[in-house]
Formats: C-alpha cells, sequence, structure tokens
C-alpha cells in the first residue's frame, strides 16, 4: 500500500505552517535568512534542509473592471516518483523505496557523492552541508535548536551533515501510524496524506467540482508526467500553469538517456583503435 | 516566458576541481589503456619502450586517482559504500567499479613488466596473463567514456542535451591526452623514434574531437550557451578549441611534414603536448562550470531534453 501527499493550491493560505512543522520534527536548521522581495517568499526553494516550501504566485490581469490582481500559494515537496532519478542514480544504495511507497535517503549510507542532486528532474534533493559541526555551527541561523540541545545530543542534521537530504514522507512518523507533521499542521486540507489511490480519486473529484465553479483547476503528477517518470506519489492541483510553481512542464527521467551515451563513447573508442591500429601496427609486420 | 521569480529549478552540481581532475585523469588513464595495446608485444625497441612507460604510467594514475575521487565526498569516510552494490543504471556506481577494474588489470600490466626488467622475481609474471592487455584498453575505453555517460544522465539540461556528443569527445579529449602525455614521457626518455605515431593518434583523437564538439554546438542551440557563450565560453575557446585542438594539431602537422633540426622538434613536441593537456582539463572543467550555470536557468529546464 503506498502513501503520499495531494497538495491543492485552491486551498492553501499562504501560513507556512508545514514549513515550520517540518524543520520542527526533523530538527532541519534554518537556512539562512534572505530579503528575497518575491512576494512573502523569503526561503525560495527546496533545500537539503527545507523540505516543504510554499510557493507565492502572484498574478494580475488587467481587464475592463481593471486591475485584479490574485495570489496562488502552493506548498512544494519532494514528488516520491514512481521512477525517481534520484533513486536510480545513487551508487551506494542509500535512496531506497520503502514500504509506504515512498522515495527514502538512509542518511548512515550515503557518502556525499552528490549525484541524486543533478539527477532529480524537479530540483528538490541537496547535499547538506556539515552542520553544527566546529566551526561551522556559527554559519547557520539555527531557528530550530536551542544552545543547550545543540552540545547536548546530536541532532538528525548534526549526525548526517555532509550527506543528502530531502522529505522523508514522515518514514518515521509513519511506522507508528502517525499523519506527516506537514500534513497534520496545515490548518485547511490544502495538504492531504494518504493511500494514493483514493487520494487520487478525491483530486479527480476536486477538480472537477472546481472546473463547475469556473476555476482553472488541473492535477500535476496524479496521472504520467511523461519522461519515463510516471505518477508522483506526492501530487498536486494547480491554478496556473507548472512553470509558475517552479514545476517542470516536460520533465525526462535521467537514466533513459544512458543507452545512447555509451553507444556514442565505444563508437568513438571503436573508431580510435580503428586508426591507432593503422599507425601503430598497419605496416604489415605485426610479430 | 512565464517563471518563479526567475528562480532556478534545478540544483546545479556541487563538484569542483577534484572532480575536474579526476575526469582528465580518467581520460588519460583510458587512453593509456589503448596506446598499451597498440603497443603491445611488438619487436621494435621503441614500442617496447613506450609499452613500459604506458603500463607503468596508467598503473600510476590507477593509484592516486581514487583519493582525488574519495575527496569530493561529503563523507569521504564512507566512500566504501559504493562498492555495497552494483548498479547498472547508475553510471557513478559502475564507473567505481570500472576504476576498481581497470586498476587491477593495470596492476597487472605493470607487474608483467617490472617482472621482465627483473625489479620483481620473474615468475610473478605468470600472475598477469596478457589477457590483462587488451581487458585494460577495455575497461580503459570505458573509463574515457563513462564520466560523459555520467554527466548526460541528469538533469542539468545543457548535460542532457550533449548524451550523444559529450561520451564521445570525452573519449577523444582521454585519447589525445593521453598521446600528449606519452609523447611528454617519450621525449623524457630520450625515446624519439616512437614520437610520430603518437603524433598521428593525438592529431587522428583531436580531428574527431573538434567535429563532435562543433557539431554539439551547432545542433544544441540555446541550451548550449552556458559552454560556448560567456565566461566558460571563452576558455573554452581560447584553451581547448584553439590552445588545446587547432595549435597542436598544427604543431604535430609540421612535425610530420618537415623535417626539424633535432632540438627545434623536440621544443615543438613538447609545446603541442603540454596545450593538449592543459586543453582536456579546461574542456572537463568548463563542462562542469557550464553545467552549473545552465542549472541556473529555470527556462530551459521546463522542457528537459530527451
Ligand atoms: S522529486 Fe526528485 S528527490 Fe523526489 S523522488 Fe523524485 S527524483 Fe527523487
Ligand atoms: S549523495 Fe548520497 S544519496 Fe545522493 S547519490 Fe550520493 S550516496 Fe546516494
Amino acid at each position: 500500500m503506498a502513501t503520499g501527499f495531494f497538495t491543492d493550491a485552491t486551498l492553501c493560505i499562504g501560513c507556512k505552517a508545514c514549513e515550520v512543522a517540518c524543520k520542527q520534527w526533523n530538527e532541519l536548521p534554518s537556512d539562512g535568512f534572505e530579503f528575497t522581495g518575491n512576494s512573502y517568499d523569503n526561503t525560495s526553494q527546496l533545500s537539503g534542509t527545507t523540505w516543504r516550501h510554499v510557493d507565492f504566485v502572484e498574478r494580475e490581469s488587467i481587464d475592463e473592471s481593471g486591475i485584479t490582481a490574485s495570489w496562488s500559494m502552493l506548498s512544494d515537496v519532494c514528488k516520491h516518483c514512481t521512477n525517481a532519478g534520484c533513486l536510480e542514480a545513487c551508487p551506494t544504495g542509500a535512496i531506497v523505496r520503502n514500504e509506504f511507497g515512498s522515495v527514502f535517503v538512509q542518511p548512515d549510507i550515503c557518502n556525499g557523492c552528490g549525484y541524486c542532486v543533478v539527477s532529480c528532474p524537479f530540483g528538490v534533493i541537496d547535499l547538506i552541508e556539515a552542520v553544527g559541526n566546529g566551526d561551522d555551527a556559527g554559519k547557520y541561523a539555527l531557528a530550530t535548536l536551542h544552545e543547550d540541545r545543540l552540545n547536548d545530543r546530536k541532532t538528525a542534521v548534526q549526525a548526517t551533515g555532509g550527506v543528502a537530504g530531502k522529505c522523508t514522507l514522515c518514514y518515521d512518523r509513519q511506522r507508528i501510524g502517525m499523519v506527516p507533521a506537514c500534513a497534520k499542521a496545515c490548518p485547511t486540507e490544502s495538504i492531504q496524506f494518504g493511500e494514493i489511490e483514493e487520494l487520487r480519486e478525491r483530486a479527480k473529484h476536486r477538480v472537477e467540482t472546481l472546473l463547475e465553479r469556473g476555476v482553472d483547476a488541473r492535477l500535476y503528477g496524479a496521472d504520467d508526467v511523461g519522461g519515463g517518470i510516471g505518477a508522483l506519489n506526492a501530487f498536486f492541483l494547480l491554478t496556473d500553469s507548472p512553470e509558475a510553481y517552479n514545476l517542470p512542464v516536460e520533465p525526462v527521467l535521467p537514466s533513459t538517456r544512458q543507452a545512447m551515451g555509451y553507444a556514442a563513447a565505444a563508437a568513438a573508442a571503436l573508431a580510435l583503435a580503428t586508426v591507432g591500429w593503422a599507425i601503430f601496427r598497419g605496416d604489415g609486420t605485426d610479430a | 516566458m512565464k517563471s518563479y521569480y526567475d528562480r532556478p529549478l534545478l540544483k546545479g552540481p556541487h563538484w569542483g576541481s577534484n572532480v575536474v581532475t579526476y575526469l582528465f585523469l580518467g581520460g588519460i588513464m583510458g587512453g593509456l589503456g589503448l596506446i598499451s595495446l597498440l603497443s603491445d608485444d611488438r619487436p621494435e625497441p621503441e614500442m617496447k619502450k613506450l609499452r613500459k612507460a604506458t603500463r607503468y604510467t596508467a598503473f600510476a594514475l590507477a593509484a592516486i586517482n581514487p583519493p582525488i575521487l574519495i575527496s569530493h565526498l561529503g563523507r569521504p569516510e564512507r566512500f566504501l559504500n559504493m562498492l555495497r552494490i552494483v548498479k547498472f543504471k547508475s553510471p557513478m556506481s559502475l564507473g567505481v567499479w570500472g576504476l576498481v577494474l581497470y586498476s587491477g588489470a593495470a596492476g597487472a600490466n605493470a607487474l608483467r613488466e617490472l617482472a621482465d626488467d627483473g625489479v620483481v622475481p620473474r615468475m610473478l609474471r605468470f600472475v598477469a596473463p596478457s589477457a590483462t592487455v587488451p581487458i585494460q584498453a577495455l575497461l580503459g575505453a570505458f573509463m574515457a567514456g563513462y564520466t560523459g555517460v555520467l554527466i548526460s544522465a541528469t538533469a542539468i539540461p545543457l548535460w542532457a542535451a550533449g548524451k550523444r556528443h559529450i561520451p564521445a569527445f570525452s573519449v577523444c579529449s582521454g585519447a589525445a591526452s593521453a598521446s600528449a602525455l606519452a609523447t611528454l614521457l617519450s621525449t623524457l626518455q630520450g625515446n624519439h623514434d616512437v614520437i610520430p605515431r603518437l603524433e598521428r593518434l593525438e592529431m587522428a583523437a583531436a580531428a574527431l574531437e573538434i567535429a563532435l564538439v562543433a557539431d554539439f554546438r551547432k545542433r544544441g542551440g540555446a541550451v548550449t550557451a552556458p559552454l560556448f557563450e560567456g565566461r566558460v565560453g571563452k576558455r573554452l575557446r581560447d584553451f581547448t578549441i584553439i590552445g588545446g585542438i587547432v595549435v597542436p594539431f598544427a604543431l604535430n602537422a609540421i612535425g610530420g611534414a618537415f623535417k626539424l633540426p633535432k632540438s627545434i622538434d623536440a621544443l615543438r613536441s613538447i609545446a603541442a603536448s603540454t596545450l593538449t593537456l592543459v586543453g582536456g582539463y579546461v574542456l572537463r572543467e568548463s563542462l562542469i562550470e557550464a553545467g552549473k550555470l545552465s542549472a541556473n536557468d529555470p527556462h530551459v529546464a521546463f522542457r528537459q531534453p530527451s
């Protein structure tokens, strides 16, 4: 039985409770403070230590009634892809699919090679710097960690610095029958957690209702997103095109390019070997 | 064009000069495997000298490249976790295994030469059967090419768009750099008779390389801009295209066509080889740096190359 998230942009009020709940539960430090000027979004992106991120999409339309401005907010997260680029790329086997169908990074196996980072078509997973260790400690504004706790015991991130990080779909909570922290904290049920099939049903129904009401609603990732990736276990309901939420329109599973790559390398090697043979041994005096 | 405040969609590589060095030396190891095969079992004394030089050098590189690879890891002490599994879908996994096996074959070939030279007991010759020569060449071709596959099989648009070109010109660059290194070593050893052959091999590799790079630029369109334009593009043009391919090719052609005085010819050959090696390094460096720039442009990442 696979579980996942259905995140609905029409219900999100942009409160960022999910971002905070995720940071708290997973003991993730702040990524530092940067005032971006991009609407109310100052966390900007998912990172190795930010596993939920709320997009603030500002839109303006001009017609005879004047200018109307609207917001669309959406809480972005790891998609827990059916065919996951990160999982396929990982050379240590640190990234696995767990019993809930989620893509999980085992922090004690990962050696921080960084190959998963460039292999995610959605730009989700990233390396976590070694935080809280020695000289690095002061580099981070530790929003959720008290000094004494830092010294007392190793937090999750301290223990795993130098490795890759992303949403675990609250593997630890799911194992004891709890709902993931973000979904639990969401006050509007914009983030819904549940069995994936049931969520898909619910999402399709929701889109129908919204379309009837004249809302431009569409699903992203409830069905196959193409490019060999398949459906997403964390999928979304959008009211704008995917680019507006920094989601790819045509994502591609990177491993699909390997066969061509090896063939091209082999052809070049064969060509050079043939020429080399003629140059070095083509004089007929082969021993 | 719509985007999310022009924020990058993708995460770029965290790789720096240690990874660039690893890719560069990996290419040379690959080319040395080929030269070791080409010079194998030949009666001419200059070929024998070349054979030994390539085998010792390949083994030396096989010894220094793993620490360089390990140094880029976030948790270097966990390097061995890469040897927990063999994963055919991960070029990073296959590459590490390729490196391990290549080192074995290169070690066997170096050992056989040492036994021939009487440095180690002759008996040890039997531990290293001569089949390891073609095996090292095959694994070498893999070593030179897999790094190209590794970067093409990612989400970075520039690299992804190069799935046909990057692996192929990586192999060429590796072969050219290996020929250049072998030329330098032969010059040092006074093994001048073998140099014309090495230079011809280098010219062949360089010719194919530049054709592939040019074709990548022509077909790749806007996605290839980070590699061919701006700061990275200028460096690539100066040090690889012109300095690392065109100039050494011309120098080698001159060496092949005219009989120059010995000392001038040696200078010519040293210059050509050095420039080729610098060009090979800058090619890998440019690929990585341009990959970082490519990751920062959301517009090319919204529709990813197939
Ligand atoms: S969205 Fe990226 S990090 Fe998440 S499972 Fe898919 S490939 Fe992996
Ligand atoms: S950084 Fe860690 S999780 Fe990512 S590919 Fe490397 S070993 Fe796997």
